[in-house]
């Protein structure tokens, strides 16, 4: 499994599209990575969230593959998770931010 | 990114304080690194089970862009302790925060790759020129 830690804002994304991006990010998980995501979905409370000391509309994918991968693959699947994170919520390209680390070191 | 995720015990910090922490958060991380205000997220939460509060009351937990000095991570964490003290009440025995470096290269942030600490400027005028022109 794959861990995945995807927070956002309370009341910003329905549970329709919590499910949907749910399963993308499993298969995602599963064609780049080769498993399934360990999905952990954190929501921050209302008003609890600020960007540049404002109330946040900013959600952050985290992913951590179990090897690492070159700089270039990173970044082409760093677009694609966020652009499908964007189709599905609305939200723009300056609401999300994506993470893809490598491996915690043994 | 930066990010920093505040996990509390309930009650200990109102709703009062949080958005005067998050701009004390956000002043002081550009402060000591420079970086623009607009990266700077600042999240609470309370009993967070994603950020065990051990024994402590408070926990703030920054992840940042690698290359900042040491200094500039001791000012971050003495400063934030220090806000989250005032505003919130909280002894500062009672309040963690630790900071952890993320290299920018692993962070899309406005559908391109982190600018490397420093170098923000070419990436502020195409995802937020209004920022830019006051950095």
């Amino acid at each position: 499994m794959i861990p995945c830690t995807c927070i956002v804002q309370d009341g910003q994304i329905s549970a329709e599209s919590e499910a949907t991006l749910r399963s993308k990010l499993d298969a995602f998980s599963t064609k780049a990575f080769g498993s399934s995501a360990e999905i952990n979905w954190v929501t921050v409370p209302a008003a609890g969230g600020f960007t540049a000391s404002k109330p946040s509309t900013s959600s952050i994918v985290s992913i951590r593959p179990s090897a690492p991968i070159d700089q270039e693959t990173r970044a082409t699947l760093l677009h694609e998770l966020c652009g499908f994170w964007t189709a599905e919520t609305g939200q723009t390209l300056n609401e999300i931010v994506g993470v893809i680390s490598d491996p915690m070191p043994a | 990114m930066p990010l920093y995720s505040c996990n509390a015990l309930p009650g200990a910090i109102d709703d009062a304080a949080k958005p005067k922490i998050a701009a004390d958060i956000t002043r002081i991380h550009c402060d000591v690194t420079g970086a623009p205000p607009i990266f700077v997220h600042a999240f609470f939460f309370e009993d967070a089970p994603h950020q065990p509060l051990d024994d402590s009351k408070a926990f703030l937990f920054g992840s940042i862009r690698a290359g900042r000095t040491d200094d500039q991570k001791a000012q971050i964490a003495d400063q934030m302790r220090q806000s989250i003290h005032t505003h919130a009440g909280i002894p500062l025995e009672d309040i963690k925060v630790i900071t952890q470096d993320t290299p920018a290269k692993w962070v899309l942030e406005g559908g391109e790759i982190m600018p490397e600490p420093g170098e923000e400027a070419e990436w502020l005028a195409k995802h937020h020129p209004e920022a830019a022109a006051h950095a």
